[in-house]
């Protein structure tokens, strides 16, 4: 017990005196973990949010609103609804009055009721929306309901061709981007904290030939060593991991806010993970350093 | 593991050579046998093999050929990892001293426990112990540069001391002392002989080897040309009388 607490506090004591030591290098190894985690925080937190967008793009994909010119009589609206659900490529159709599509919009997140009250008249138009049995119709489907006069033009209807290809295609361009460049930080990091290491070892080249020559082992003097690059580690996960948790939630409001029709969501419980996630990637790259640089110097 | 009788030097040289990566022969056929309480001073000049000898006694060298036992143990045989445990039952000093100057007197020494994780219960009362063997008694709390040479020489005597060495390896220990602090010094040495511990040292100091007329191995070119009991410094047919 004496024994196991003597080796904690040496290494504890002297990797905190190291870390202070050469305190310019310690800070600068630091910040290369903090900015190595913050990237991939928000890396991880980016491609969640595009996830997102994608399933719930997809929950849309077989169904259209058509929109409906304000001067259009709702007697010619439930014609032209009868029309569609005669369609055999459509499944199902329903209409959406002007007042309920302003209940939808008030629900959207981050939006403020107040500025919707100070429009007055109601903006919305009124919808028929359109489920189709094959997604592949949808393309025909809204070419036919355009040249309807009782469609409305600007817009017509909300199709967007392609939307959840190119989201999943930003989506693996962020990815492959952020995996290259958290990779390079990576290796940059582990670099300096290699580096952070080796000016430790040689600011105390005399306590280490003294340690030797009473007998101290290996691995007692490689301990002080590895637990500083491991406080690195923490440190600059720490950091990361208080900026990435409180910014996460902020970040999402004022993306809603800006970015009314995507459907982007706080997700408490995907943060966990990735704060989970930095916190250890943090002390790997803070172990893998120091042992990298303790390594050579110790062999004879 | 071989058995240690009490027949079996302490320390046993055959037939060792060394020559470092670069071509230099340091050492070439050396046999020695130094036996369990012997002090042995180990002469010659500058270069002669001195040093490599006694790097080679705490393995901080290996032999290129010959096989060296110390306490029964083939030094060539042991594992990197069993290497602290020999530096434990060696005591070593040096001409440099190699205090750490920014640690306390009993700091220094309370050192060499703490990093062979002596339990901390014990650490004072031997700290203590070894102080007042060399006679440092009410210098605890100063620092190397606050102290004499001959101290700061008795603070690594101390250092030396708090593993109980069975053998005690001085290289050049009066190398930067006057006259009368080295002989303060050989008196410790001699202190520490009598209590049962091995003791071999290096020097050039001719008067102090000359006026002990202890054994004396004495080493040129990288060979023991000369081992003898109560030797002089130099060869007795190169001596007057």
């Amino acid at each position: 017990m004496h024994r196991l607490w003597n080796r904690i506090d040496f290494a504890f004591s002297s990797a905190w005196q190291n870390f202070w030591r050469n305190a310019a290098v310690s800070v600068a190894s630091v910040l290369i973990v903090w900015v190595v985690l913050l990237a991939l925080g928000s890396l991880l937190l980016v491609l969640h949010s595009l996830d997102q967008i994608v399933a719930l793009e997809k929950t849309k994909a077989s169904a259209i609103s058509v929109y409906l010119a304000d001067t259009t009589p709702l007697t010619s609206a439930m014609d032209f609804k009868l029309h569609l659900e005669n369609d055999p490529r459509v499944t199902n159709v329903t209409y959406v009055s002007k007042d309920q599509a302003m209940a939808r919009f008030r629900q959207l997140p981050a939006l403020d009721p107040s500025v919707i009250d100070t429009l007055g008249t109601n903006p919305l138009p009124a919808s028929l929306d359109v489920t189709v049995r094959d997604i592949r119709d949808l393309a025909a489907i809204d070419q036919e309901v355009r040249s309807s006069p009782l469609v409305d033009k600007s817009p017509a209807t909300n199709y967007e061709p392609n939307v959840i290809d190119k989201i999943i295609l930003l989506a693996r361009v962020a990815g492959i981007a952020g995996l290259v460049l958290i990779i390079g930080l990576t290796g940059l990091s582990v670099f300096i904290i290699m580096l952070t290491i080796r000016t430790a070892i040689y600011l105390r080249r005399k306590e280490i030939e003294v340690m030797k020559l009473v007998g101290a082992t290996d691995w007692f003097v490689r301990w002080p060593f590895i637990v500083e690059g491991l406080i690195v580690g923490v440190v600059g996960a720490a950091v990361a991991v208080l900026i990435v948790g409180f910014g996460y939630r902020p970040a999402v409001i004022n993306l809603q806010s800006v970015l009314i029709f995507i459907p982007l969501a706080f997700d408490p419980a995907y943060l966990r993970v990735v704060l989970a996630a930095m916190l250890v990637f943090g002390l790997l790259l803070g172990s893998v350093g120091s042992y990298l640089g303790v390594r050579r110097f110790l062999k004879q | 593991m071989v058995a240690v009788s009490e027949a079996a030097p302490q320390i046993h040289l055959e037939h060792v050579e060394k020559t470092y990566p670069n071509g230099t022969i340091a050492l070439r056929d050396v046999t020695l046998e130094i036996p369990k309480q012997d002090f042995v001073f180990l002469v010659g000049p500058s270069g002669a093999g001195k040093s490599t000898l006694v790097r080679l006694l705490i393995r901080e060298e290996k032999a290129t050929a010959g096989t060296i036992r110390v306490e029964g143990q083939d030094l060539s045989r042991l594992k990197r990892r069993h290497l602290p445990y020999l530096r434990r039952k060696i005591g070593m000093v040096f001409q440099d001293f190699k205090l750490l100057p920014n640690l306390t007197v009993f700091q220094n020494v309370a050192f060499a426990l703490r990093v062979t994780e002596g339990a901390l219960r014990h650490l004072k009362p031997k700290v203590e112990e070894v102080l007042s063997i060399v006679g440092l008694e009410g210098k605890e709390t100063k620092f190397p540069d606050q102290l004499s040479g001959g101290e700061q020489q008795r603070v690594a005597i101390a250092r030396a001391l708090v593993h109980d060495p069975r053998i005690f390896l001085a290289d050049e220990p009066t190398g930067n002392l006057d006259p009368a602090t080295s002989w303060e010094i050989i008196q410790l040495l001699l202190q520490i002989n009598a209590r049962g511990t091995t003791v071999m040292m290096a020097t050039h100091n001719r008067e102090i080897v000359d006026v002990m007329r202890r054994r004396v191995v004495a080493i040129e070119g990288g060979q023991i040309v000369r081992d003898e009991d109560a030797g002089g410094y130099h060869a007795p047919a190169l001596e007057s009388h």
